[in-house]
């Protein structure tokens, strides 16, 4: 047991606060539309462009190739810089595809792909859930039917984040119409612009329209483009997510110890009806500094975790307990601030950045529910932690 | 950075973990005359060195760290072992005098956990004990019970007795420094996390034989998602554990932090998972003869010890971590 960062890695922080420091944009990014999508590309290409590109990807494939403890240091920069959010348009084809790829793609795949990934040029999507597959993901019915050396997909994939932006998607299928649950899928590669695709926006409660339903009418992507094996797409599905279930909360684990300092300074500011100020309510200054307590013993789940990982070179089942344990104190901190700050809060033009608590006490659901629910999430716990008898 | 049992440490937990499974198993505590330390337990644990863990080598111990000391005490919160067990610990963590000292850290002298309580105190640990110690964030006192007035009082925890003084005499010792009360937090934390595994060891054991409507408890999601619940209260108070500690055998600035958060994180855990292993076991979890009742008594009074809530929550709000 210790606390001890080798050398490099202290050599790494310092390298990466000095360039952030000097590099991190100042100009706001926009929360909607092609603009923001711009504006995450461009700062993409600008990490790229200065070596900063591929955190958690392998040296070979153009990452930086780092331990995971080091990918722990970056986020703590990027949060001490105040920079961009890491999940944005580029998060997918970043935290996902592109791990994915590097697993199980071919050669011809990797090439082509993964450059346009780390230099932003390419912006993917993820086409997995369906109207009547989110949780129970193996009951997709979205079909593909093999045409030659082409797949002609039908059918229609729900809550796809960004894919009025991408340009590429992550797309689960089922090519054996015989088969049932996991098997007879196939995940395949597909171009945003082929013809018979329709991205129809889902507003959500925080009045955007950043995820969507995507309608495919016969289209045709080619079979070059399956990554694994036909109708092995589940292997490559689970893959894909365990690479989410990794490190891909990291930048939200870190920085919640940082919210709540931004809480605790806002009511020691705000006066409550009464006139006192929000700290001086017993209340309110106990569950800040609970949460307090809980943010930092998140960054030490974190630490604990990504340690093991490193030594171990597998990420074992704990990802699921980390996910309860951020989202439901992401969701404390959220309701003591709707508090705090009193008849502010009901003010909502749907902007994060003008509105932020209230944005984030919404999406506090959309936190808990995507990327598995939380009650999914007890259910993997249950199984993989605790061993205990099959729900199913 | 590596945040869990490593090398020696591992062998060390182990071996804690066998000899405390045989010197004082939580099922003690259902028979009458079990409560505190015995004379002869505290002798056993003596010979053995592990009041002397964390003292060094000079002074008789074992010359170990702030992470022993914790693992030590965690295997001895599975066991619902006495507060007193701490108290002999810190004691030998604390006396100058190198007799009295030799004598606490063999078992020979016992020492029992004093608490203030309004302008008395109140005395946890066995009659037979000659010393009490009382810890205060800022300084640690030693007294000597002889000729203290004392009254028992009946004890909700069997895991020790309770006895009130109005007053006690001067102390024999008084080390200033934050030390000892840093070591004492750390065991009480390292405890309470123990206890929380072993309420969470108790329900999914039992979950996965006992059966109704036809299914073993523990496919229900009813029953799944508490424990689910329960098993990332000890993730998140252990991963927090075992910074404290490091950050305590490391000297870290920030250590009264980490070690004010794992006390609050471990009070939490171990009373909620006391609490809905009580509730899961359904009618049996609220028989005498079950273990399940003593898990959340014992929390009651180790969550009040070094740090209860309210003063935990207010250091915490204003306390700031090192970069």
């Amino acid at each position: 047991m210790n606390l001890h960062f080798s050398d490099t890695d202290h050599d790494f922080r310092a390298r990466a606060r000095e360039w952030l420091t000097a590099n991190v944009p100042t100009t706001q990014r926009a929360a909607h539309g092609p603009q923001a999508a711009r504006f995450d590309r461009d700062w993409q290409r600008k990490m790229h462009d200065h070596g900063w590109a591929g955190v958690a990807w392998p040296k070979d494939f153009g990452g930086l190739g780092l331990s995971g403890l080091q990918q722990v240091i970056w986020y703590e920069e990027l949060a001490r810089a105040r920079a961009p959010h890491h999940i944005n348009t580029t998060y997918i084809s970043l935290m996902h595809a592109g791990p994915t790829l590097i697993a199980r793609g071919t050669d011809a795949q990797k090439s082509f792909h993964l450059p346009r990934i780390l230099n932003g040029d390419a912006i993917w999507c993820q086409g997995f859930s369906e109207p009547n597959a989110g949780s129970d993901l193996a009951s997709l019915k979205t079909r593909g039917v093999i045409d030659g050396d082409h797949i002609i997909v039908t059918g229609a994939k729900m809550w796809t984040t960004d894919a009025q932006h991408a340009d590429y998607q992550e797309l689960l299928i089922r090519t054996d119409p015989a088969s049932e649950r996991h098997k007879g899928l196939t995940w395949i590669i597909c171009d945003m612009r082929t013809p018979g695709i329709d991205v129809k926006p889902i507003r959500t409660m925080m009045q955007d329209d950043h995820v969507n339903m995507v309608f495919y009418d016969e289209v045709r992507i080619p079979l070059s483009n399956v990554v694994g094996e036909v109708d092995k797409g589940w292997s490559t599905a689970l893959a894909t997510l365990s690479f989410e279930r990794g490190l891909g909360f990291i930048g939200d684990q870190l920085e919640l110890y940082e919210r709540v300092g931004r809480a605790i300074d806002l009511a020691g500011k705000v006066r409550l009806d009464d006139g006192r100020r929000a700290i001086e309510d017993d209340g309110i200054a106990q569950r800040l500094a609970s949460i307090k307590a809980d943010t930092i013993a998140i960054r030490s789940m974190t630490l604990a975790d990504i340690a093991e990982t490193d030594r171990t070179g597998e990420p074992g089942p704990k990802g699921s307990m980390m996910k309860l344990m951020v989202t439901s104190t992401h969701k404390a901190l959220s309701e003591v601030v709707g508090e705090i700050i009193g008849w502010d809060f009901l003010e909502f033009n749907g902007d994060r950045t003008d509105h932020p608590w209230t944005y984030d006490y919404l999406w506090s659901w959309i936190f808990s529910i995507s990327g598995g629910t939380s009650e999914i999430q007890r259910e993997i716990t249950a199984d993989r932690v605790l061993g205990l008898p099959k729900a199913r | 950075m590596y945040l869990a049992p490593d090398g020696d440490e591992i062998a060390i937990a182990d071996a804690a973990a066998g000899f405390l499974a045989d010197a004082l198993p939580m099922d003690r505590l259902h028979s009458a005359g079990s409560a505190d330390l015995n004379a002869a337990q505290c002798q056993l644990l003596g010979g053995m060195g592990w009041f002397a863990l964390a003292v060094p080598e000079a002074a008789g111990g074992s010359g170990l760290s702030a992470v022993e000391h914790a693992l030590f005490f965690r295997e001895a919160g599975r066991q619902c072992a006495p507060v007193d067990l701490l108290a002999q610990c810190l004691a030998a963590n604390m006396i100058a005098s190198a007799d009295m000292r030799r004598a606490v850290i063999a078992g020979e002298q016992g020492v029992a956990l004093a608490v203030a309580d309004g302008d008395g105190f109140r005395i946890f640990g066995a009659a037979s004990a000659e010393l009490a110690l009382l810890v205060s964030p800022d300084q640690t006192c030693l007294y000597e019970l002889s000729g203290a007035d004392m009254r028992n009082r009946p004890a909700l925890d069997p895991a020790n007795s309770i006895r009130v003084a109005a007053s006690l005499p001067p102390p024999v010792e008084v080390l200033a420094g934050e030390n000892i009360w840093k070591l004492g937090q750390l065991g009480t934390a390292a405890m309470l996390v123990g206890l929380a595994e072993a309420a969470l060891d108790l329900i999914v054991e039992y979950a996965k034989v006992r059966e109704t409507f036809g299914r073993r408890i523990g496919s229900w999601q009813a029953v799944r998602h508490p424990c689910a619940d329960m098993a990332v209260r000890v993730e998140a108070a252990r991963a927090e554990l075992w910074y404290a500690a490091a950050a305590m055998k490391e000297g870290r600035a920030d250590a009264d932090v980490h070690l004010d958060a794992a006390k609050h994180l471990a009070n939490t855990a171990a009373h909620a998972n006391a609490d809905t292993n009580i509730q899961l076991h359904g009618g049996i979890g609220v028989t005498d003869e079950h273990g399940a009742h003593l898990l959340l008594k014992h929390a009651l009074v180790l969550s009040r010890l070094f740090g209860s809530k309210r003063s935990l929550l207010a250091r915490l709000l204003n306390a700031r971590l090192d970069d």
